[in-house]
């Protein structure tokens, strides 16, 4: 078998090993909501062979198939062969990219605001006050229905571990951050939360196929966190993405740096009984459902991690019975396919609703927000961890 | 046996699908036809290997009267009409021959009705097997056909292949599972064949249909049966030194009156590739394991799992009874995961089917090694010893040269091995166009005509996936040529 | 190349050849179902199928059989290793030596005259049969009927043990039958898993000998289980025997009292019995002549109309001492795909002229 590379620039081999035995369909949400071949991983890889091979013209229908993934990698999982799905898809939305230049124009705008910490958290807080006065129509945008017009300040407390705070999470979200500090400070470790000098970790323009921009990003968080110190991460979509920096730059140092990379629940798992435990009361009531960000379950596998380190602090823990299938939200996913989003998040709704539950918990925020906007009480694991603790 | 490179032809455009397309688009809405090259290029492959033609435009429809117009915009412009489920069939049933009209049923996709009193359920064609078993679970029941494929295949699908799994041994294949079937016919009318009464009368156009491999007509509503689940299942692996002493205590399993639920049987080929993907703690170094499962009540089932452990350890067997749920969920989950094993081996593989009769397992086995070591394959054993259904799985790759012939050759010679001992073709994949010159081996002339009869029974014009299952000589004359001309390709 | 097994069996060669490929033929049987869907027209040659074992494989739980073969003799053969069929044959039913008074079946006049009667005097011709020896004393699990394989699969109705034994059409593997042009044709395989080609035993059974004429089949055999009885339960709902009782083979209701039929592990059968409330061992009441084909649950809403009827829970046929006055209809679509079937195998409806598989 001779290694051999086609138009895409991916091993030929990764491409023909898939067998086309559709054992992924079932757990692709595109697939699950359309039916159509084209938005299932064995359709979407077949027609990155015919494209690879140079057989078909990138006709709209095919760049559809691409752009309509919501690289959610549930396909991986459910892979018998180990099909590297999710590296195809990025190469070849990449190829797309710079052959045809697809990527909407506010799209690249957003993504470059992301990698200005200052510029988003202004953008952010002038949102929040529009918001308020009620000058935007959140829900068609996308963004959260009550964005923090001010932030508290997240100061660091030693250097034992690196808290990576990236973009829109800091902008949004930074309560998770303290939550996280928290509850990291719990085990007795410090923490130095990463700030502007890591501003962004280049997921989504991988996923957008803005190679060269993620690739960027990369050498700059890399190089703005260096040391041997563990890096710990809340969010999922970053966590896969700083743990992917090993291939995406395909050099020792940023192997190296990957290999310091952990998931928050991840590294708390190996902690949990450093922490002293709250008593049943002090526990977060209600039902809480367990939604595994598919860049936690399919992606870093850390979701049993989750349960672990939550489940002392709950009252109730409640599985969804779709088997992780993923939200919708898919990073900018849902901005860019707002329908197909939409219709993926109607089934996790039904499963939430199904499962009767008081409260969601999503270590993501493209998905908490994803959620929210449907309705759901979300919150990240560690805030109810944080509660909990705080309570004991 | 054609064997080719999955599914990447090209070609150029042809427009008579263009008025034809309007049609459809009038008929069902321009959201629910496809006719671009992408969608056209995807159906017109299923989990095999065999693709000769490829697909007219992709139709999804979400309800019978859907079905029925596009049947009707087919006769109109005389177009063959091929059903799709989910595409995981292993032989080309629904890979079209010519350029059929696609019908894809993953939109119909509803459980319309549970009935827990009378243990049935109408299903749309497109409801996925293993949906099903997981929506009526909460009751105590499940659908007892389980092909390995199960969280993908759809209940259309096993309806047309009448499909088979390792629980089938002692439940019985899909036919026996189903009671009723709504069937758009060629014509674009609907009937309901069977019923839920006992003893609908009239032939068992039902039984008929079960198997027909979309060529009678296209299942819109399928009142199937529902199981209630045992109330307690034991699982035993049992490791062999020698296939044959492993064969020789499936026959005394069997012969002692015993109905296990399932008896799956794997070589060491297979345990080893097993074991390298998931730890399943399947021993290596046996030359054959089985897997034997028995349900049922719990003392009997005690009693059952006692006499399998004696007949095993009296052929020389160590057995290990599964002590828990967990350890029972990993050696199934070893069981189901051979086939992905394998997979990985190489990029393509040959899945076959054939049945033999228990007594000649080992017989058949000792050739099936024999031939793919003189074709130069890798093969490994994985099978529904219970019903002596052999599945020999070639991995290798098309692109070296010779490789598909080497593998069609094997296949042959497989299957010439199986029915000179008084096997069958086909246990549970069907026939489409991968068994369909093999028909001869097994039938007479005279038998295939009753075959065509029976077809022209329900599609007189032979418009539904025509060319597969009968040889041409017994197919009908106007879809004869099918395969001589290949339409053009998908894209423009 | 290889080619299809060669039909050697001169018995069947000699049936084909009687059958011929021209001239109105029936198939007797014993006669014992021979009103089902009307008698054939008067002037028709009667023929006889081969009978006799001819394969049995008690591991491989597979039996060829000749289509001629009572049903009594063939499980008879079946209970010396401790099989049988899920063919009829009586057994279970009331009086437990499986023998029809005459006074269970429809009016008697199914009956050919009296010839078919136990007595051996309406035997084909005596050839294909044991001399009466061979026949089970009654005591066996089945009784002496004359009632043949053949037309268990022609007529294609279940024994009362449907609900635990499966329809008998899910044990017919393989068919040898002469096609209406007078060739032997095999329908299905022999192996116990088969789907090569489309499933052709399932549209001869319960085809009544319209289609083709049975010569031999290979048909799947059961263990007998170790352990078998019926239980009387009244004031219960029939419903929570069906489901309580894991063992049943067959649950019967009379309208008031129910009799399951326990099956299985000994231990089993126990169990269940301890979760009933008091069960003694009564066989059920000798079954009404008629049938009558229902979903299970329209069951519960039988009326005046069925007179005394035992119902079978769980499947839906009850046995009534009345026609029925109002079966399920047979929608235009579906009769006139059953006309078409009859038209395409036998185009000059020399089969069994007269009689439909659509009257009952
Ligand atoms: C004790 C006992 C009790 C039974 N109780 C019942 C019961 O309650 N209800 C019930 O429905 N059944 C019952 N049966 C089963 C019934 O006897 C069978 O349906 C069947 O065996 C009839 O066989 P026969 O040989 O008498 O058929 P016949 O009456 O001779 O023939 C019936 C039909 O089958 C056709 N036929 C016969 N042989 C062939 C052939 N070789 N090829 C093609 N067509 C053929 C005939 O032409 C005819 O149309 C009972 C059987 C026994 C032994
Ligand atoms: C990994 C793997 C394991 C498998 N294991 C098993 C196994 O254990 N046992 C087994 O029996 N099979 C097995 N199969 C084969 C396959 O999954 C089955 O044949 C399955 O029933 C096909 O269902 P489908 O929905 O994918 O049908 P498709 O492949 O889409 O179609 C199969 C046939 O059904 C027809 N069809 C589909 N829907 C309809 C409809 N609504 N009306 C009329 N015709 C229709 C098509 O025209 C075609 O001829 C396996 C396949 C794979 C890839
Ligand atoms: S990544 Fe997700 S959306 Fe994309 S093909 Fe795989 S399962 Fe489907
Ligand atoms: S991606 Fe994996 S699971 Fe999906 S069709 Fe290919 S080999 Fe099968």
């Amino acid at each position: 078998m001779t290694d051999s590379l086609g138009l895409l620039g991916v091993d030929q081999a990764e491409l023909d090993s898939c067998v086309a035995c559709g054992l992924c369909l079932p757990h692709c949400p595109t697939y699950r909501v359309t039916g159509a071949d084209t938005h299932s991983p064995r359709g979407r890889i077949a027609l990155m062979r015919v494209v690879d091979e140079g057989i078909a013209p990138l006709s709209d229908e095919i760049v559809e198939s691409f752009d309509s993934c919501i690289q959610c990698r549930a396909c991986e999982t459910a892979c018998p062969g180990d099909v590297p799905f999710g590296h195809l898809l990025e190469a070849t939305k990449e190829f797309v990219e710079t052959t045809q230049r697809r990527a909407p124009w506010w799209l690249k705008l957003g993504l470059r605001g992301l990698t200005r910490p200052r510029l988003l958290r202004f953008v952010s807080s002038s949102l929040a006050v529009a918001q308020r006065l009620r000058l935007v129509p959140s829900r068609r945008m996308g963004i959260p229905e009550r964005l923090p017009v001010r932030r508290r300040a997240l100061r660091p407390t030693g250097d034992d571990v690196w808290l990576f705070t990236g973009c829109v999470m800091d902008a949004w979200q930074r309560d998770v951050h303290l939550a996280t500090k928290e509850v990291v400070e719990a085990t007795g470790t410090t923490v130095r939360p990463t700030g502007d000098a890591a501003p962004c970790c280049g997921a989504l323009h991988t996923h957008a196929g803005l190679g060269d921009d993620a690739r960027k990003l990369a050498a700059r968080v890399i190089s703005a966190l260096d040391g041997d110190n563990a890096i710990l991460v809340n969010s999922a979509g970053c966590g896969a993405a700083l743990k992917d920096y090993g291939r995406l730059l395909d050099s020792d140092e940023a192997r190296a740096f990957s290999e310091r990379v952990l998931d928050v629940h991840e590294w708390l798992a190996d902690r949990i009984d450093q922490i002293e435990m709250p008593d049943a009361q002090a526990r977060t009531g209600g039902r809480v459902a367990i939604q595994d960000p598919c860049h936690v379950r399919h992606v870093q596998g850390t979701h049993m991690a989750v349960r672990r380190v939550l489940e002392p602090f709950v009252s109730e823990l409640v599985e969804l019975d779709d088997e992780g299938m993923c939200c919708g939200a898919g990073g900018a996913f849902s901005l860019v396919q707002r329908q197909l989003a939409l219709d993926v998040r109607d089934r996790k709704t039904a499963a939430i609703d199904r499962a009767e539950a008081d409260v969601v918990v999503s270590a993501n925020p493209g998905c908490s927000m994803h959620l929210a906007a449907a309705g759901h009480a979300v919150r990240h694991p560690v805030e109810l961890i944080a509660e909990a603790l705080r309570s004991r | 046996m054609r064997l080719g490179r999955r599914n990447r032809q090209g070609g150029a455009r042809h427009d008579r699908t263009d008025r034809c397309v309007a049609d459809l688009v009038g008929a069902l809405g321009p959201e629910r036809v496809r006719a671009d090259g992408a969608a056209r290029h995807l159906a017109s492959a299923d989990a095999s290997m065999f693709s000769d033609g490829t697909a007219g435009p992709v139709c999804f429809p979400d309800s019978t009267e859907h079905v029925q117009a596009v049947m009707r915009v087919a006769a109109s412009h005389d177009r063959a009409v091929l059903p799709r489920g989910a595409g995981s069939g292993l032989s080309g049933g629904a890979a079209p021959l010519g350029d059929p009209i696609v019908v894809s049923t993953t939109r119909m996709n509803r459980v319309l009705e549970v009935d827990a009193e009378d243990r049935v359920a109408w299903v749309q064609p497109g409801v996925v097997n293993l949906d099903l078993s997981r929506q009526v679970a909460p009751l105590g029941l499940h659908f007892a056909p389980d092909p390995s494929s199960q969280q993908v295949c759809t209940i259309g699908g096993n309806v047309a292949n009448n499909s088979g799994g390792p629980h089938c041994l002692a439940y019985g294949v899909t036919s026996a599972h189903v009671l009723a079937v709504e069937v758009v016919l060629s014509s674009g009318e609907a009937v309901v064949l069977g019923g839920l009464d006992a003893e609908p009368s009239g032939y068992d156009l039902r039984g008929a249909f079960v198997g027909s491999e979309g060529m009678f007509g296209i299942a819109t509503k399928i009142a199937v049966r529902l199981t209630p689940d045992p109330e307690s299942i034991k699982t035993l692996l049992l490791s062999f030194d020698s296939v044959a002493d492993a064969a020789a205590t499936v026959g005394a399993v069997i012969a002692s009156g015993l109905v296990p639920a399932a008896v799956e049987m794997m070589d060491q080929r297979c345990v080893a590739a097993v074991e390298d993907f998931v730890q399943a703690g399947y021993p290596r170094e046996a030359a054959a394991v089985l897997l034997i499962e028995v349900d049922g009540l719990s003392r009997g089932v005690e009693a059952d799992t006692r006499k399998v452990a004696e007949i095993g350890r009296a052929h020389g067997g160590n057995v290990r009874v599964a002590a828990d749920e967990e350890e029972r969920a990993l050696l199934w989950k070893g069981r189901k995961s051979a086939f992905g094993a394998i997979a990985r081996v190489a990029p393509d593989y040959y899945l076959h089917d054939t049945v033999v009769p228990r007594s000649k397992l080992v017989e058949v086995l000792k050739a099936v090694y024999e031939i793919v070591d003189r074709h130069d394959l890798v093969a490994v054993n994985v099978f529904h010893a219970g019903d002596g259904n052999l599945h020999p799985l070639l991995a290798y790759d098309s692109r070296q040269p010779g490789a598909n012939e080497r593998v069609a050759a094997a296949g042959q010679e497989i299957l010439e091995v199986s029915l000179a001992v008084g096997g069958v073709l086909s246990g549970e994949h069907g026939i489409g166009v991968e068994k369909r010159d093999f028909m001869e081996f097994q039938f007479t002339a005279a038998d295939l005509e009753q075959q065509a009869l029976l077809r022209r029974s329900f599609d007189p014009h032979c418009r539904l996936n025509p060319g597969k299952v009968l040889p041409s000589a017994h197919s009908c004359a106007d879809v004869a040529s099918l395969s001589a001309s290949r339409p053009d390709g998908v894209w423009g | 190349m290889i080619t299809p097994p060669v039909i050697d069996d001169e018995a069947l060669l000699a049936f084909a050849a009687e059958i011929g490929p021209r001239d109105p033929v029936v198939v007797r049987g014993g006669g014992t179902q021979w009103d089902v869907g009307g008698a054939p027209n008067g002037d028709v040659r009667e023929v006889r199928a081969p009978s006799g074992i001819v394969e049995y494989r008690p591991d491989e739980m597979t039996v060829c059989v000749r289509a001629g073969t009572t049903v009594a003799e063939l499980h008879a053969a079946l209970a010396e290793n401790g099989q049988r069929t899920a063919l009829p044959d009586g057994s279970g039913l009331p009086d437990g030596s499986g023998l029809p008074d005459g006074s269970g079946w429809p009016d008697g006049s199914g009956w050919p005259d009296g010839s078919g009667l136990p007595d051996g005097s309406g035997l084909p011709d005596g050839s294909g049969r044991p001399d009466g020896s061979g026949l089970p004393d009654g005591s066996g699990p089945c009784g002496s009927s004359p009632s043949t394989v053949g037309g268990a699969i022609a007529v294609g109705r279940s024994p009362v043990t449907r609900l635990g034994d499966g329809h008998l059409r899910d044990a017919v593997l393989q068919l040898h039958y002469v096609a209406a042009d007078g060739r032997l044709v095999t329908a299905g395989g022999p192996t116990v898993k088969n789907v090569s080609g489309f499933d052709m035993c399932r549209i001869l059974v319960g085809s009544l000998g319209t289609l083709g004429c049975i010569g031999d089949v290979i048909l799947r055999t059961r263990p007998i289980p170790e352990h078998e009885q019926w239980a009387k339960l009244d004031d219960i709902e029939p419903q929570i025997v069906l489901n309580t009782v894991k063992t049943a083979t067959a649950v019967l209701w009379d309208g008031s009292a129910v009799w399951a039929r326990l099956a299985g592990h000994q231990v089993d059968v126990e169990d269940d019995l301890a979760r009933l409330p008091d069960a003694p061992e009564t066989p059920p009441p000798e079954l009404p002549p008629f049938r009558w084909s229902r979903r299970p649950k329209d069951l519960y809403r039988l009326g005046e109309e069925t007179g005394r009827f035992v119902a079978e829970i769980g499947v839906g046929v009850v046995h009534c001492e009345r026609p029925d006055p109002d079966p399920p209809p047979i929608p235009a679509g579906v009769a006139a795909l059953n006309r078409r079937v009859r038209d395409l195998f036998d185009p000059d409806r020399r089969f069994n002229p007269g009689r439909s598989v659509e009257r009952t």
